[in-house]
């Protein structure tokens, strides 16, 4: 496999918004690449530009300026081939676990059978059988977020989109979360662009970190993070990374 | 016996968890009963205005006895609910199918919007003139009235349910390259499914007094009819015997319709547990 190829292209990117009649950049001139299957982890203060950067890769906003090329063709809009797993969990609540996992083949039209099949797989690869008939009002947080994980991994998409997704769970389960996601994530292989304002936690998770600035987002660094699966984090070379990174990054007020 | 001996195992919290379940199954209790009292207190001595239950219990036992135009007391009550039924199943296909459209297509709620609610202003009984004047007394323009009383609430609730869909649903819907009309069956009806309800059980207690009021206004039978001949032969036992029965008969609608909404939303019930 070629670690290098570029699978998604993020080219002078910027957006802003229009609040109480005066403009607000969200973003400016972002730059990046994201190489084919490896964990990127969007490390940023505050709440500004990481999800934006987000939402636009997923297609749910459209960028003022600037291009986005998946496989060297640009893409405008929702595209197929990405996923995206939600920071507030966004599970329907009048699905079962079942139901919200074969969402995806189930709007592509694909039939019962092959489609639960396919949910049963990533039900079970996220640790959740035995639940597939409960509501998720009935799940813990960090279940929930599991079956967010299932949902994404089930409609295939070559490239997941991971917005905080463990930030409303409390240390211990997000611990255990992180850990899960990268088990997924050595099993079953994507691209995965992860935002977190969690230094520690994107140092646990990344093949690359890029560090944007506080509003508006620009990158400021970009970390390669060479150490061995699963990391450890008090080893020492973990630790001079976490400060480095620590005094780059701008405060979030 | 046995049951006390198992409180003797329980901790201080279960005891007063077990108290509180206590009391909130006494309390509707204690409340019919203090009604009650005053009901009895009310209607004490000769010249007293207020029909007593004595009174009401024997017009009831009359009433088994002798039927007010061939029909019984539970005759009375079904005249009214088949009026109500008929009316309410028309209502809601009509009305949840016209909610959607105006909730989703936003043309179609510039069309449509303002003229819906400017009639929603207009009250179902003053539709009685009009439709007596078109269809006469029979059944049909009853029916007509009620599903005109019925029909408010579940169009406005449908509409307002499917017109605010949380974004982050359509977000769903979006990412997973959802077509408008799974957008639609997929995400925004189930999710508005609470707001549809809401807008059902609205409609059928609506339905429920509307059909009273259109029976006093003319008729042969029915709960409101019942209450219109108390009132003409002075049998004001009849009256209020018609009133426990219009509030008791509303009471098991609302549970019926919430035993449906158990059944066909179960993620809300399970909520709520």
């Amino acid at each position: 496999m070629d670690s290098e190829k570029v699978k998604l292209k993020l080219e002078h990117i910027s957006q802003s918004y229009i609040v109480n009649n005066q403009v607000f950049d969200a973003a400016v001139d972002v730059s990046m690449e994201v190489r084919d299957s490896e964990f990127l982890v969007l490390l940023g203060p505050g709440r500004c530009g990481k999800t934006i950067l987000l939402n636009m890769i997923a297609g749910l906003e459209k960028p003022v300026d600037g291009r986005i090329l998946l496989d060297g063709e640009e893409i405008k809009g929702s595209d197929e081939r990405i996923g995206m797993v939600f920071q507030k969990r966004a599970l329907m609540p009048w699905k079962t676990v079942m139901q919200n996992v074969e969402f995806g083949p189930k709007i592509k039209g694909m039939a019962k059978e092959p489609r639960r099949e396919i949910a049963q797989k990533y039900i079970n690869l996220v640790g959740l059988q035995g639940f597939e008939k409960s509501y998720p009002d009935e799940l813990s947080g960090g279940m929930k977020q599991r079956v967010s994980i299932a949902r994404a991994y089930a409609n295939d998409p070559e490239i997941l989109l991971m917005d905080e997704p463990f930030g409303a769970l409390d240390a211990q389960t997000r611990y255990a979360m992180e850990e899960e996601v990268q088990r997924i994530w050595e099993t079953e292989k994507r691209t995965v662009i992860f935002v977190t304002n969690n230094i520690e936690e994107a140092l646990y998770l990344a093949d690359r970190i890029v560090l944007l600035s506080n509003c508006p987002a620009h990158v400021k660094a970009v970390y390669d993070v060479k150490l061995p699966r699963p990391r450890n984090t008090i080893d020492p070379e973990f630790l001079r990374l976490r400060r480095e990174i620590s005094d780059n990054t701008d405060l979030a007020l | 016996m046995k049951k006390e001996k198992e409180e003797l195992f329980l901790s201080e919290y279960e005891r007063r968890e077990l108290l509180q379940s206590r009391i909130y199954r006494v309390l509707p209790v204690a409340a019919i009963l203090l009604l009650l009292l005053l009901w009895v207190a009310v209607s004490r001595g000769e010249a007293s205005k207020f029909p007593s239950p004595t009174a009401v219990w024997e017009r009831y036992l009359k009433l088994l006895d002798r039927p007010i135009k061939n029909l019984g007391l539970f005759g009375h009550i079904w005249a009214s609910l088949q009026r109500v039924f008929i009316a309410l199943g028309a209502a809601w296909v009509i009305g949840i199918s016209f909610g959607i459209l105006i909730g989703w297509n936003k043309k179609a709620n510039a069309l449509l919007g303002p003229i819906f609610t400017a009639f929603r202003a207009v009250p179902p009984l003053a539709w009685v003139p009009l439709v007596t004047m078109w269809f006469g007394i029979g059944e049909f323009p009853k029916v007509l009235i009620v599903f005109v009383g019925a029909l408010m609430p579940v169009v406005v609730n449908t509409q307002a349910g499917i017109a605010n869909v949380q974004k982050e649903y359509m977000d769903i819907g979006t990412i997973f390259h959802a077509n408008g009309r799974q957008m639609l069956l997929e995400i925004a009806i189930p999710s508005a499914f609470d707001a549809i309800f809401a807008g059902i059980r609205n409609s059928t207690s609506a339905g429920w007094m509307v059909v009273l009021a259109a029976e006093m206004l003319g008729g042969k039978s029915g709960v409101g009819f019942l209450i219109v001949r108390g009132m003409d032969s002075g049998d004001y036992p009849l009256c209020l015997l018609s009133m426990i029965c219009i509030g008791v008969v509303g009471y098991l609608l609302a549970i019926v319709i919430q035993f449906l909404e158990r059944i066909i939303c179960p993620w809300t019930a399970k909520k709520s547990n």
